[in-house]
């Protein structure tokens, strides 16, 4: 059976088109994804993410246990810094990309995909052995609203919210006398935050910050729009972007790699390989130099030959032209203005690698 | 939608017009698609069987492809749309058709399209 977040209803009422997503039935569109992403990209849009993970690591070991699943270092977060990482296995290889907050000494909070969650705790309790920790599955007890935009911040704020936390940090607030987290973080590339409420207030959450966003021309935005953001923002998808096949350098990830980090942890060795000796495959961005769009799945083309694969691939609403992302062979000749080929319909489009992310990402001058 | 319309239960129109037949998607099928950003179409001349895929339209999410009601000859394939392929969601805008075709098919052809009426109980 389908999983309903607490807003269910809300989106029903709202007149989303529901989709299901990592089994959960969820809003993929109110009006049109086209004009969803660009309320977000103008002024600001309101997201139900309740269904991605929340899950609580602690005790005397948390430190030294997530310094052991992750490649970053989890002992230079400060209380209440977040990082962005991945959960790797003995290969290198992804089991989920997540967000680590540090909320106290000996306490974090790990927010992961909704697809990825029991995999995750799977293998956190099978790495556990040694480790003096507990870890607690949150994911019931919490939902997730996003604020992203331009003007989301000023809406926090107008809500007497004076200090929000910095870019990627979270605090500890109340919006309309309700207690809850807020961290300024997102999956758009714009600047915003993310709150996390408990089950009971999100109802009444989501009503207020509608109500209370409307001079600031908030909507609500679907899952539609929330991909077609965070591909301009050339942000990874797990299971598009990212698998058990492939290691944080193959997908353009080494900026979240510790490279003096102390503690061994699951895949080193095959990162450290990767670093050194290169890697076979790598992320690239593109552009398509028709009007064809690529797509997942599709086929990368150079000389002829089969170079890789889409990952995830679109339209750019902002652009106004096709983006996506693919992996191809690490070849020394494909680089930034190289034009290789997208197999679309049994036909060769020419598209050209360019930088990412596809369009500049809008978060960080708050740092 | 015309009421003379004749549908597939894949969401196609077809409507003869002067001889000819003018083929579609149903207004159900656009509002399914959501956001239409590229509409791949035929040349003049292309022929093809019932049930054949002869065009493809993307929404924001996915490419679908879109099946022949009737089979036939590709007389004329409406530019406007492939060049502007939002004009489909535009609900002012009239010319929604995507090819006209000329057509020799039989009664066995017609027989499982619905009628306008019947198509719209199809959908609820």
């Amino acid at each position: 059976m389908t999983k309903q977040t607490f807003l269910h209803d809300k989106h029903l009422k709202l007149g989303a088109r529901m989709v299901d997503f990592a089994g959960w039935d969820m809003p993929v569109q109110y009006t049109s994804i086209i004009e969803e992403h660009r309320t977000v990209r103008e002024n600001a849009g309101l997201f139900d993410v309740s269904h991605m993970g929340e899950i609580i690591v602690y005790g005397e070991d948390a430190l030294p246990f997530l310094n052991k699943l992750v490649p970053q270092d989890i002992s230079r977060l400060i209380d209440k810094k977040a990082v962005y990482c991945q959960l790797t296995n003995k290969n290198a290889g992804i089991i989920d990309d997540l967000i680590i907050y540090k909320l106290e000494e000996k306490k974090y909070l790990i927010i992961a995909n909704a697809s990825r969650i029991d995999e995750d705790l799977n293998w956190m309790v099978r790495n556990k052995r040694g480790f003096d920790v507990t870890i607690v599955n949150e994911s019931h007890n919490y939902s997730l609203l996003a604020v992203q935009g331009p003007k989301a911040c000023e809406l926090i704020k107008t809500l007497g919210v004076e200090e929000l936390p910095k870019f990627f940090f979270i605090k500890r607030a109340e919006l309309f006398d309700i207690n809850l987290w807020i961290s300024r973080t997102g999956y758009t590339g714009e600047d915003g935050v993310e709150i996390l409420v408990r089950n009971e207030f999100s109802e009444y959450l989501w009503d207020k910050l509608l109500e209370a966003g409307r001079e600031f021309g908030i909507k609500p935005i679907g899952l539609g729009a929330r991909d077609t953001l965070r591909l301009e923002a050339s942000l990874h998808l797990y299971g598009n972007d990212l698998d058990e096949n492939t290691t944080p350098i193959e997908a353009g990830l080494a900026w979240s790699v510790a490279k003096d980090k102390q503690e061994d942890y699951n895949g080193r060795h095959v990162i450290e390989e990767q670093l050194k000796n290169g890697i076979k495959k790598k992320l690239i961005g593109l552009k398509m130099l028709d009007r064809a769009i690529a797509r997942h799945g599709y086929d990368v083309y150079f000389n002829n030959e089969k170079i890789g694969i889409i990952t995830s691939g679109g339209i750019s609403p902002i652009r106004g032209d096709n983006i996506a992302l693919a992996y191809i062979k690490n070849l020394d000749n494909l680089t930034v203005g190289s034009t290789i080929q997208v197999m679309i319909r049994d036909k060769l489009h020419d598209a050209e690698i360019i930088k990412r992310p596809f369009v500049a990402k809008r978060n960080k001058e708050s740092k | 939608m015309n009421e003379s319309m004749l549908c597939t239960k894949t969401h196609e129109y077809v409507l003869e017009q002067d001889g000819k037949y003018e083929i579609g998607i149903t207004d159900y099928a656009i509002e399914q698609l959501g956001d239409i950003v590229f509409i791949e179409l035929p040349e003049t001349g292309a022929e093809f069987a019932k049930n054949e895929a002869f065009a493809t339209i993307e929404s924001v999410k996915a490419a679908s492809e879109i099946y022949m009601p009737i089979s036939g000859k590709v007389v004329e394939v409406n530019e406007e749309v492939v060049n502007s392929p939002e004009l489909l969601n535009d609900e002012t805008y009239e010319n929604k058709w995507l090819i006209k075709i000329e057509s020799s098919a039989d009664q066995v052809e017609f027989a499982d399209l619905l009628d306008y009426s019947d198509y719209k109980e199809e959908i609820e």
